[in-house]
């Protein structure tokens, strides 16, 4: 195990940067999961989102659901052994590692995030298998460079690596987004892959309760269409069944079907 | 916890419903409420009063489990990992421990904290003064023991001791809790015991933080005022999700359990505060190893 900070590790003097005044998506999201790791602030604001768009407890659960399918299918058929887990969130069932190395025990996984509160979770309870490693860097996606360039300390770059955006880029506008996505895309060796998934403005409750959200305070976060997700995958090989809502995309028999305004994919780069 | 010298020196009116009782009690509550179910039918169903309803769902009787399992299936809760969670639970509630025959060492109270940390998933304490119980080695523990029971007599510190140790079978147990520690600087330099006690206590530590599922973080003195704004404080999660996190806090002759969702939300809210301020697991052990170093 080790902890990374980029560029150089630096504690936080100023103080812990936690706000509990203001909701947090990470706790948020936790809450809609059935979580503990939650604030009355976060809860206030997940219920009253709910309230407009009662769905989003199921596209919580949906979502995370999708993330796990996708890393066993990453471990599993796609044989990766190497993730890049951006944007982490605090630990709930079936985290990226878990998934990983209960397909394949020696799975290295690289969390990154730049929330402090996230990130002591992830170093506490996210812990490697004996044969595997996690590894957690404390690194701002909008300098994708940085966290290739740490990255490639930690895991073998001469080797796929599965990159993995859950439900982040919705927190930037396109202009900041798209450039992200591709720049970390072209730091990856050839046959490495990249599953992403992020809620969709097909649906205007969704879209009502997302601007409340947006409006409170909270750090934004933008819906797109499915044709906007698709850019996200140009020059990339997309797995069956390509861009789709989230329950669409290769269900177990017992994945939970819902009509779900979040769409996913898995490509992988030639 | 603060605490652990004292592992409940017989403290006098011992008070209330165990927490594994209230755990089972809160929940049965939740799920009558949700069903939409009175405390008449649910007293009917298990051919008892609505009163007796009332003090089990307030956690003040013994639970007999077909009752708990009768009232389960009159609420409509069929998940099996739920209905087993709640029947482990209340078979916490009932069945002595193995720490029952340390019972003339032991007040109730530090009994149903035992009776918790066996219980809970994850497990997260702040330690101000004293290595948390579960990582203290045996000279450490009985230094510890002997400044809380001055007048102890040595078979009485030796039982105390054991008990201290058994209690760590845990930590190797087949499913082990998460154990999250957060430790002042100054309960590692306070120097229990002697130097040479400490010395092989602070090994101690550095050893126990490989495993998998102990996390060990320092709050040196150059960082922290969270740290010294309160005392030694523990938060206890369990696994089932509609149980609540409990925090105890141990006092002089008796301790607080605190569920309520203020309460747990203003404790967690120091705890991540601590464990966001303190040193990194990492860099926890690499502080540690330097301290061992210059002794």
């Amino acid at each position: 195990m080790t902890d990374v900070s980029s560029p150089q590790e630096a504690p936080d003097p100023a103080g812990t940067g936690i706000d509990t005044t203001v909701p947090h998506s990470a706790r948020i999201w936790n809450y809609w999961l059935g979580g503990k790791d939650n604030y009355a602030v976060d809860r206030e604001a997940g219920d009253q989102y709910k309230e407009i768009f009662p769905g989003i407890a199921v596209v919580a659960r949906t979502s995370r659901a999708f993330l796990t399918r996708a890393v066993r299918y990453l471990a599993g058929e796609a044989g990766i052994r190497q993730f890049l887990d951006i944007g982490t969130g605090l630990p709930t069932a079936n985290n990226t590692h878990q998934v990983a190395q209960s397909v394949a025990p020696e799975s290295k996984i690289v969390y990154v995030d730049n929330d402090p509160l996230v990130l002591a979770h992830a170093r506490a309870l996210l812990t490697s298998s004996p044969e595997g490693s996690c590894d957690y860097l404390d690194a701002d996606i909008r300098n994708p460079e940085a966290i290739l360039e740490t990255a490639a300390t930690l895991l073998d770059f001469t080797q796929p690596v599965a990159l993995m955006l859950m439900g982040i880029m919705g927190h930037f506008t396109d202009d900041e987004a798209y450039p992200i996505v591709s720049r970390l895309q072209a730091g990856l060796p050839s046959g490495s892959y990249f599953a992403l998934y992020d809620g969709a403005n097909t649906n205007e409750a969704f879209n009502q309760a997302q601007q409340g959200y947006n409006d409170s305070g909270a750090v934004p976060y933008h819906l797109r269409s499915p044709e906007q997700f698709r850019r996200y995958f140009e020059g990339m090989d997309l797995v069956e069944p390509g861009v789709v809502p989230l329950v669409q995309w290769r269900p177990d028999p017992d994945t939970e079907q819902a009509e779900i305004y979040s769409y996913c994919g898995v490509a992988r780069k030639p | 916890m603060s605490t652990d010298q004292r592992d409940g020196g017989r403290a006098g009116d011992v008070q209330g419903p165990t927490v594994p009782r209230m755990l089972v009690g809160i929940q049965l509550h939740r799920f009558r409420e949700a069903a939409g179910i009175t405390p008449d039918q649910a007293a009917y169903e298990i051919r008892a009063s609505r009163s007796k309803i009332s003090r089990m769902e307030n956690g003040l009787v013994r639970f007999k489990e077909r009752d708990v399992t009768d009232l389960l299936t009159l609420y409509g809760i069929t998940d099996e990992t739920t209905r087993s969670g709640l029947v482990t639970l209340t078979r916490q509630a009932n069945m002595p421990g193995w720490w029952s025959k340390y019972g003339d060492i032991m007040a109730d109270w530090f009994e149903a904290y035992l009776g918790l940390e066996m219980a809970a998933s994850v497990i997260r304490t702040f330690e101000l003064q004293f290595v948390h119980g579960l990582f203290q080695t045996e000279d450490y523990a009985r230094a510890v023991t002997m400044l809380g029971h001055t007048s102890a007599s040595a078979e009485e510190v030796d039982r105390r001791v054991s008990l201290r140790l058994k209690r760590q079978d845990l930590l190797n147990g087949p499913t082990p809790p998460q154990v999250w520690s957060v430790i002042d600087e100054g309960a590692l330099r306070r120097p229990v015991g002697g130097a040479a006690v400490m010395r092989a206590q602070l090994e101690r530590l550095v050893e126990v933080a490989k495993l998998r599922h102990v996390t060990i973080q320092v709050v040196p003195f150059n960082r922290g005022g969270h740290a010294a704004a309160g005392g030694s404080f523990t938060v206890l999660r369990f696994s089932e999700p509609e149980v609540p996190d409990v925090v105890y806090i141990e006092q002089l002759t008796s301790a607080l359990y605190l569920d309520k969702h203020e309460d747990v939300d203003h404790y967690m809210e120091v705890m991540n505060h601590l464990s966001t301020e303190a040193l990194t697991p990492a860099q926890s052990m690499r502080f540690v190893s330097d301290m061992i170093r210059d002794m």
